[in-house]
């Protein structure tokens, strides 16, 4: 029965569902970036011309040229192959964090949703909690709480970004639970999990779709800010908002550091939201038909 | 369809009343009284409905919106909103003492014991999931079948409803089906363990009138092919007259007259039943201006004192303020009037 569910909604999206995402211009040059991106992340290893993490005293700040594609930062190390490994970086860590968001903040969602009452009250306030204050200083204080490394980023990422999951998928439970057919499941005998699962899960996902695919470039954006304030990866792995700190140093006299990780990570934003704009036009029924 | 092969267990339609209430009734209300909590007090939606449904058997159930024939509905299949709660009487359906069981034992009763087919077929489908998908649901649940068991009965119990070319339709989502096939589609959920009794909470209020005739028709072929008992919730009388064996008048929040069919149509006993049919327009007699009850229903807040009926009968005595039961008129009528075998008299002495 586990394989029936999604065979039956790949049929449902699948009809025009492609047509139409080729149409939409958001869509399409986001999802190209994204793809360039992802690919990038991969392929790192075997594409970069250097090591990233190999330090070479003899060639310093050496401007974009034949050896150095995009020239080399202050320890000599290549700027190309660190943004390519950077690229790694921030996918693993977005991806993870929008795993453990997900999860989380749908499930709690749902839960609040649909079975109100005390486990609502207690998940909802805790939301209001977290939502009372700043996200990224709240991340940055819980990130210099329990110390560097990729693994507590992602902890105070997620910690920061799961409410706004939940209460989403709170507020569209809701709505999807006042409709006819839940009534009928549950007439016929359905249990509650399963009226979850099958039938509440699949009417909500598209705006959750729509809104995990905005949110990576808003974590990768936050990654970056801690990596750039010095409490989020460390050296020395590469990673964007790190090199951008270095190159910010020496913003005068050798910019092709700062500039090319920071286009880099502008260029991975704008990708992201952009196929998150156009997936939202394309999943939401009241703009789909314009 | 193989009507022919019909159980033999099944009675046949119009039933005798005496025979029906000889054996065990299928679904039995007795006395059953719900409270909704409001913010500041307490309201009896519901007060002594006594309703039994035989085996084999359509009982209508007709009253104004309002009465409680959908609380009544979902008082039986355990699905009362949090905030009510069932304060007396007791409800019966077959062996299970619907009124004490746990919520869980609920779930398993509905479904396979009782099902339930609601007003709106255009809301009542998941738009996501195929409506084959959606009945087969049903049967993984109750009968615990395999995927493609469950799937292929689905298809099945589509032919059953008259849906034509059903193996192909079962991969079809609801919005590719019309009203009429919907509502077929819900009525084929409800059989799909083939439960003894169907609640259908005015299942035709949707459709044309034509489609009506048709689902109408479907359920009563059901009904004589495996022997389920209807509580038909409705407040078409017209509809009544068409598939109902006997018919329970509900009024705020009680019954107030039970009886066969025929009898309602024909010599009805309580004042407001009378009232209720002279509203109906009439193809045979031209008239300038329907005739309306006098007054609104009233709230159940403030229902009033006695009969409930009383502030608006045209019969009103003195009594009627009293507190009054719901009466056995003969062995196959009920009433809650005070005067209802006078004026049950009056009715046989002008015929």
């Amino acid at each position: 029965m586990t394989t029936g569910t999604p065979s039956l909604l790949r049929r449902a999206a699948g009809s025009d569902f492609l047509l139409r995402f080729r149409r939409n211009r958001n869509a399409m040059i986001g999802s190209a970036i994204v793809l360039v991106v992802v690919l990038v992340a991969i392929l790192a290893p075997f594409i970069a011309p250097h090591d990233p993490e190999r330090i070479n005293m003899l060639a310093i700040w050496e401007p974009p040229g034949s050896d150095y594609l995009l020239g080399t930062d202050s320890l000599g190390r290549d700027v190309l192959s660190r943004i390519l490994f950077g690229a790694q970086v921030s996918l693993i860590i977005a991806g993870s964090v929008l795993a453990v968001t997900l999860t989380v903040g749908v499930v709690l969602g749902m839960v609040a949703g649909y079975f109100g009452g005390w486990a609502e009250t207690l998940i909802m306030r805790t939301v209001d909690v977290i939502f009372a204050f700043p996200e990224l200083i709240l991340a940055i204080l819980v990130a210099a709480a329990l110390g560097t490394g990729t693994v507590t980023v992602i902890i105070a990422l997620s910690l920061v970004w799961w409410p706004g999951i939940a209460r989403l998928t709170r507020s569209l439970v809701l709505s999807v639970r006042e409709e006819m057919f839940v009534d009928a499941a549950i007439a016929s005998g359905t249990p509650a999990w399963k009226i979850l699962v099958r039938h509440l899960l699949p009417n909500i996902v598209s705006p959750i779709i729509v809104r995990a695919s905005v949110g990576v470039g808003f974590i990768i954006m936050a990654e970056a800010t801690l990596s750039f304030l010095g409490i989020g990866v460390q050296e020395p792995t590469p990673t964007w908002g790190g090199m951008i700190r270095d190159g910010l140093a020496s913003l005068r006299t050798d910019p092709h550091l700062a500039l090319y990780t920071s286009l880099a990570l502008g260029l991975t934003i704008i990708g992201f939201n952009m196929l998150g704009d156009g997936l939202r036009d394309l999943l939401d029924p009241k703009v789909r038909d314009r | 369809m193989t009507a022919a092969s019909a159980p033999t267990s099944a009675p046949a339609p119009g039933t005798d009343a005496n025979a029906a209430a000889a054996q065990q009734p299928l679904l039995e209300i007795d006395g059953l009284t719900v409270e909704f909590a409001t913010l500041r007090r307490k309201v009896k939606v519901l007060e002594d409905v006594h309703i039994q449904v035989g085996k084999g058997e359509i009982v209508g159930l007709v009253g104004e919106s309002g009465s409680g024939k959908s609380v009544t509905a979902m008082s039986v299949m355990g699905l009362l909103p949090d905030t009510a709660r069932i304060t007396g009487g007791r409800i019966r359906v077959g062996e299970h003492e619907v009124s004490a069981k746990s919520k869980r034992q609920l779930r398993s009763l509905r479904g396979r014991d009782m099902a339930m087919i609601f007003q709106e077929p255009m809301t009542s489908l998941n738009p996501v999931l195929t409506v084959g998908f959606q009945i087969a649901e049903v049967v993984m649940e109750h009968q615990g079948a395999g995927q493609g068991k469950a799937m292929a009965r689905a298809a099945e119990l589509m032919k059953a409803v008259g849906i034509p070319d059903a193996a192909r339709r079962a991969h079809d989502y609801p919005h590719q089906l019309s009203g009429g096939m919907r509502q077929r589609v819900m009525i084929a959920i409800a059989m799909a363990c083939q439960p003894l009794l169907l609640i259908a909470d005015e299942p035709t209020t949707a459709l044309d009138v034509t489609i009506q005739a048709q689902i109408l028709d479907l359920m009563v072929s059901l009904r004589d092919r495996f022997g389920m008992s209807i509580l038909f919730i409705t407040h078409d009388l017209g509809v009544i007259a068409e598939m109902a064996d006997r018919v329970c008048v509900m009024y705020a929040g009680q019954i107030v007259e039970e009886a066969p069919v025929k009898e309602i149509f024909t010599a009805p006993a309580h004042p407001y039943t009378r009232l209720l049919l002279r509203s109906i327009p009439s193809a045979r007699h031209k008239v300038d201006r329907l005739e309306t009850i006098e007054g609104t229903t009233p709230s159940p807040h403030a229902f009033p004192e006695g009969c409930r009926f009383h502030p608006r009968c045209p019969e009103m005595a003195g009594r009627c303020r009293e507190p009054q039961t719901f009466e056995r008129l003969n062995p196959a009528r009920q009433a809650r009037c005070w005067r209802a075998r006078e004026i049950l008299a009056r009715l046989e002495g002008s015929s």
